[in-house]
């Protein structure tokens, strides 16, 4: 596994608990959230269509599209509830030095 | 115990009972009967994304047929002339008899239509279903002036798309403002901005007094004397439930089916959802009725626990949206009814919402915003309206202040 597909979002204070940043990274575009839990990542466009989940509302486990309230768990990236069908991808996550990194593939 | 349970109405509200049921009760035959012939598909996309050919009709059908099967729900597509509800029968026009133990009604709603001379009956288009769509997909191709009549979502919606198809939009409102059945003065002036600056043209206030049809086009003459010329002409001036087949039997009827907050009727065994239903709203202490892709889904949902057996009260709180242009607009909750307004932002870019309560207390909000940028705060808002919440009124009115804290114990 090599080192430099972690790539640093920011510090762990950037985010307040059950919320969520946009993270743009060359021509992708993500979400990093932290729940009760820990710090999570996905993809950061809605599945159903082209609308950015960071306006979206995180509630527990799940973030909702602000655009047609399609639902997904930030752990798995399930889709949970129509008009969200398709899967939303996820990234795993560490926390180092209190900064956050995600792997990117 | 094995019952037979019929669904009459292929639509959003039935597919998703029928759903619910098959997750509740394994044994019992579950039975769509849908006048269309296509299985249950969503609406929303055929006055905007359908039009623009960004998505296909395959892009629109809720689950395919392999989930179906697999779920055991059959699908029929058929058509009901008559009900009889005392020895629970439903017949086909050929007097087929289908027997139910319970059944749902999710006929829908239908559009209204302009009473206009014989010789125009087939020259005004409408859109509510997936043939109305492509019929008028197709027809507006090699035309350049539309005028759409009735400045509601759908006129809206499809002025939108044509306008994004470089087609000369007229959209003609008889009421003062747009969207004035459900929609606050302030967000509707919003969204006549961004049709004006978008090359379409309002005129409200208005009424048609005639059509006249020459050759290829038409002149539409208004109650002020004023003439617009038209190539093609569309229709969106509301709807009215689907209950003709019901008229003439015991079920009670009042702007839709009657019923209650567990979806029944007036008639046991028989429940009722989505837009044909007049339901019972505890937390409103009234009966509404909706036609929204959510309150479809979720009223659904609500029928297929109750026709189950697992006891359920329907308490969603209203969410509709409309997408035109770039932006988004979001209603929850009642905004007709209030005694304070508050506002929160003033710039589309960021997202604009209008706060209205009653007695100190969040009843609804309606606001608009480039895609996504009202959406949380409009989430927010339907679940503080849930709990009838007293809310500072500086968090509302600032931006910069986020409202996520006032959700969180």
């Amino acid at each position: 596994m090599s080192e430099e597909n972690w790539i640093e979002v920011g510090s762990t204070d950037s985010i307040e608990e059950e919320d969520l940043i946009r993270f743009d990274h060359q021509d992708k575009t993500f979400c990093v959230y932290r729940l009760i839990d820990g710090f999570y990542a996905t993809d950061g466009m809605c599945t159903h269509e082209a609308v950015h989940l960071e306006d979206g509302l995180v509630m527990d486990d799940e973030i909702e599209c602000p655009m047609h309230q399609g639902i997904f768990n930030i752990k798995s990236g399930e889709a949970l509830s129509p008009p969200a069908c398709e899967d939303l991808k996820t990234y795993p996550v560490k926390v180092d030095n209190d900064k956050i990194f995600i792997k990117i593939d | 115990m094995k019952n037979n349970i019929i669904i009459l109405g292929g639509g959003q509200a039935g597919i998703y009972a029928a759903r619910e049921i098959r997750q509740n009760d394994s044994e019992s035959n579950i039975k769509i009967l849908g006048e269309e012939n296509l299985l249950p598909y969503e609406r929303p996309p055929l006055s905007k994304d359908f039009l623009l050919d960004k998505k296909n009709e395959e892009d629109l059908y809720f689950y395919s047929d392999e989930v179906l099967k697999k779920e055991n729900i059959d699908f029929e597509y058929v058509s009901i002339t008559k009900v009889d509800f005392e020895n629970k029968k439903l017949f086909t026009k050929n007097d087929e008899v289908y027997f139910y133990d319970s059944l749902l009604i999710s006929t829908g709603s239908e559009n209204k239509k302009l009473s206009l001379d014989n010789n125009l009956i087939n020259d005004v288009y409408y859109l509510r279903n997936l043939e109305e769509a492509k019929t008028i997909k197709d027809k507006v191709l090699n035309k350049n002036k539309i005028t759409i009549i009735g400045g509601g979502f759908i006129g809206l919606e499809i002025a939108s798309s044509l306008s994004q198809l470089q087609k000369k939009v007229t959209v003609i409102e008889i009421g003062d403002q747009l969207m004035g059945r459900i929609i606050p003065k302030q967000i509707a002036d919003l969204v006549q901005n961004i049709h004006l600056e978008h090359g379409n043209e309002i005129i409200l206030n208005k009424q048609i007094d005639k059509i006249i049809k020459k050759d290829d086009m038409y002149e539409i003459l208004l109650n002020d004397n004023s003439l617009i010329e038209t190539d093609f002409l569309i229709a969106g001036i509301g709807s009215t439930p689907s209950v003709k087949l019901f008229e003439n039997t015991n079920l009670k009827l009042n702007n839709g089916i009657t019923t209650n907050q567990f979806c029944e009727t007036s008639i046991k065994d028989v429940y009722a959802a989505g837009d044909v239903s007049n339901f019972y709203h505890p937390l409103y202490e009234r009966n509404i009725r909706l036609e929204s892709y959510q309150h479809a889904q979720n009223h659904g949902i609500c029928a297929g626990k109750n026709i189950a057996g697992v006891k359920t009260e329907y308490t969603s709180i209203p969410w509709m949206w409309s997408d035109q242009f770039n932006l988004n607009l979001q209603l929850t909750g009642i905004c007709d009814d209030y005694d304070e307004i508050i506002e929160r932002g003033n710039d589309i870019n960021n997202g604009v919402i209008y706060f209205f309560l009653k007695n100190k207390i969040i009843r609804g909000a309606c606001g608009l915003g480039i895609a996504g940028k009202v959406g949380r705060d409009i989430r927010i808002t339907s679940k503080l309206t849930e709990k009838n919440t007293i809310v500072d009124k500086q968090i509302l009115s600032d931006q910069n202040l986020k409202l996520n804290k006032l959700i969180q114990k």
